[in-house]
């Protein structure tokens, strides 16, 4: 029986289609020809070819930044376990657990700026931070966190996982919660002790749950600009110890009105992304098809 | 009895007209000596003469208002007027103004807004966008009017506004921020750079305010004697934005050679000049987020709290102190600012653009001039403490009476430090790019253990780069 073609669905979708065209895919396209630009945003743009990625290349700080993005990286498998582990702290029928539930969302609800800038009162010479040690005996003199370059970048990225873990424990307790009881108690019966119970059951049962926390995080990641602005500013950290790679994008367009240069650096992000989230998402699937 | 009746009316109505006349007609009504006047009435059937006196009032043409110095102001112009940092606290003030500008330029519609911390951003995009405002409140010291002008964005004033409304202006404010020898920007409020000195910290010292630094170069001392006596840093910022323009004023640099083929700035004085920052760094007097912050709240705010013994700002912001730190506000000093090598006081604050592609050149033009007059910058020195950028204003009493409070104790000098502001910094091609090469290498010498002249020559050997 031949399927009659049917005109509805394309028309429900046509709205959300023409949004993604105006706001995807429109800007990328656009991107593209600005990185073959010499463009300042408030003049028109000059073709130049590849002199931007030419200087690309050549830019220490660019690949300074990348590696900065890297590093950065580290906040997956952190907020990996500690969602993990919060998932199965939270995941038990005791009274008032909802509430502990909540608090954990909360850093999720309270915005990345409002919340940043929280951080960096906290973090000043003259912040609780340093008022607490000081009381403590810890410190002897108040120390200039922020001002310090090895520190800047673990602050982001404890700012990250501070933000993020209760979202992702979200997801993660979800998947806990489909995983069918049947499989504690046989590994109840096989001898297992709590810990075991979760290596063998709960963990293999969230696999597709880490595959999809592992590329969002790591994509979020890589794209970071929030935490570094609040806690830094413009200046990205003393001797750029706070550079991402959308942060120098951020500088080269608004800062120094190098609007095509910093189109060159998002066609970079754009490829060094999409490689990864294949790479990442190939990995975790091939260790879903050995089990 | 019907005649006289009507010969009655008609010298009522003559009379009433007249008064009417003389009540609605604006400014200035002058009555000339009543002059006999005939009036022939006719009815039927007889005509009767009468000779009536009354006295006629004769209203001339309105006197043109003084304020109104553009010519040509293009009729029913609408055109957008942004500030920076500006509202809620000055709304009245800038509306007041507003008002008396339609009084003086009738049909001219003006749409203002105010921006703030985003005011860059915003002001880029609308350009990009081709709906940026006619009439643009820049800052001077922070080198935005030459940003911009470069880039072709402002409209040059030296050939468009009339010499006598030039002359309004003190020379210094006017030659600011050039862009070959062109200037773009009508100055507006001026601000005195002054040292708020919170004595409940600097009296530990022992010192008094008139120990405090009278040059930049005892600032370092300084620096070490409060940290020794008191355990507080000081609160000194780089202007991370426009280190050349910090260099030059603080260190009477020279940073590009005469003919604009090489970048100078690596020379004996700026290393000494970046040798005394690195020096209070090592010596850990100065607070290393302050120092290197662009935003200048960040610097104030930490005065604020009370933790630091000075902050180099201007009187117009002790009004935050007050309103985020009450308790504070009676422990406040005011010096004047030390002055670096280069002699020079200071430079401008804030001045008012026009954009180079406006529809309506003439009214915003004169928009500017009137936000920049006399009066209007006497009317907002009443209301706050910053300083007219016309000689004239000074005239007025205010300025002469003895201050009251210290927001006003720079009063008294205010029109002999602003005469003197002058723009000293050379044009500098590629100067963001050029500042941001300098911001780096600074960095280095100041937290990177690289030698100052090190980091310097590495700097001009970069920036020589962007020269063609």
């Amino acid at each position: 029986m031949t399927k009659k073609f049917s005109l509805t669905p394309y028309l429900f979708l046509t709205p959300a289609l023409v949004a993604i065209a105006i706001f995807v895919v429109y800007p990328i396209f656009a991107v593209f020809y600005y990185s073959f630009t010499d463009y300042s945003i408030v003049t028109p743009p000059v073709w130049i070819g590849l002199k931007n990625y030419s200087w690309l290349i050549h830019d220490t700080i660019f690949w300074r930044s990348l590696a900065h993005s890297f590093v950065y990286l580290l906040v997956t498998p952190i907020l990996i376990v500690l969602s993990i582990i919060l998932a199965i702290v939270v995941n038990r029928k005791l009274p008032g657990i909802q509430a502990f539930r909540a608090l954990f969302f909360i850093p999720v609800i309270s915005g990345s700026i409002a919340v940043g800038i929280a951080w960096r009162l906290m973090l000043d010479t003259n912040g609780i931070i340093n008022a607490i040690l000081l009381s403590l005996g810890i410190l002897k003199e108040p120390m200039q966190w922020l001002a310090e370059p090895a520190l800047t970048l673990p602050f982001c990225m404890a700012l990250t996982i501070w933000l993020g873990v209760g979202y992702y424990m979200m997801i993660f307790l979800a998947g806990l919660q489909n995983i069918p009881e049947e499989l504690y108690d046989a590994a109840m019966l096989d001898g297992c002790n709590s810990w075991q119970k979760h290596w063998h059951v709960s963990i293999p049962g969230l696999r597709p749950q880490i595959t999809f926390v592992a590329v969002i995080s790591s994509l979020a990641a890589l794209q970071v600009f929030n935490e570094v602005f609040t806690l830094t500013g413009s200046l990205g950290g003393i001797l750029q110890s706070g550079y991402t790679v959308v942060f120098y994008l951020w500088q080269q367009a608004f800062r120094l009105s190098h609007a095509g240069k910093a189109s060159a650096i998002a066609m970079a992000l754009l490829v060094i992304t999409l490689a990864f989230s294949i790479t990442n998402i190939r990995l975790l699937e091939r260790g879903t098809e050995t089990d | 009895m019907r005649t006289k009746l009507f010969t009655l009316f008609l010298l009522v109505s003559v009379l009433i007209s007249g008064c009417v006349t003389a009540t609605t007609q604006a400014p200035i009504a002058t009555a000339i000596p009543p002059t006999p006047q005939t009036i022939v009435v006719t009815s039927v059937p007889q005509t009767i003469v009468e000779t009536v006196i009354s006295e006629v009032l004769v209203t001339p043409t309105p006197l043109p208002n003084p304020e109104a110095v553009i010519q040509s102001v293009e009729p029913d112009a609408v055109i957008g007027f942004w500030t920076f940092w500006l509202s809620p606290t000055f709304d009245q003030y800038i509306k007041d103004t507003i008002a008396r500008f339609n009084e003086a330029y009738p049909g001219v519609t003006v749409n203002w807004e105010d921006h703030q911390a985003t005011f860059q951003d915003d002001l880029k995009a609308s350009f990009a966008a081709g709906n940026a405002p006619d009439v643009i409140n820049l800052s001077v010291s922070e080198g935005w009017v030459s940003d911009y002008a470069s880039q072709g964005l402002l409209m040059p004033l030296d050939d468009k506004v009339p010499q006598s409304v030039k002359d309004l202006y003190f020379p210094g404010l006017w030659n600011e921020q050039l862009i070959n020898g062109v200037n773009f920007q009508f100055p507006w409020y001026q601000g005195i750079n002054v040292y708020l000195i919170n004595h409940q910290v600097y009296d530990q010292t022992g010192l008094t305010i008139d120990d405090f630094p009278k040059n930049w170069t005892d600032l370092p001392a300084l620096c070490a004697t409060i940290k020794e006596k008191t355990g507080t840093l000081c609160d000194i910022r780089l202007t991370v934005n426009d280190l050349i323009s910090q260099m030059v004023y603080e260190g009477n640099v020279k940073p590009i050679s005469e003919d604009g083929t090489s970048f100078t700035f690596d020379s004996a004085d700026a290393v000494a000049w970046l040798q005394q920052y690195v020096d209070m760094v090592k010596a850990g007097t100065v607070d290393k987020t302050v120092l290197v912050t662009d935003q200048d709240r960040v610097g104030l705010d930490l005065f604020t709290t009370g933790k630091a013994a000075f902050y180099a700002t201007g009187p117009n912001l002790i009004r935050e102190v007050r309103k985020n730190n009450p308790g504070l506000y009676g422990y406040l000093g005011v010096v004047p600012a030390p002055v670096g090598k280069s002699g020079v006081i200071g430079k401008g604050l804030m001045g008012i653009s026009v954009n180079a592609q406006t529809k309506f050149p003439n009214a915003s033009l004169a928009l500017a001039q009137f936000f920049t007059n006399p009066k209007s910058m006497l009317e907002f020195s009443k209301i706050v403490a910053i300083y007219p950028s016309t000689p004239d204003s000074y005239a007025d009493p205010f300025f002469s009476a003895a201050p009251v409070a210290i927001e006003d104790s720079a009063k008294p000098f205010a029109e002999d430090a602003v005469s003197k502001y002058a723009d000293i910094v050379p044009t500098i091609p590629h100067k963001a790019d050029v500042n941001a090469i300098l911001l780096r290498h600074v960095q280095d010498a100041l937290f990177n253990n690289v030698p100052a002249q090190q980091a310097l020559t590495d700097a001009v050997t970069e920036a020589n780069q962007l020269l063609p």
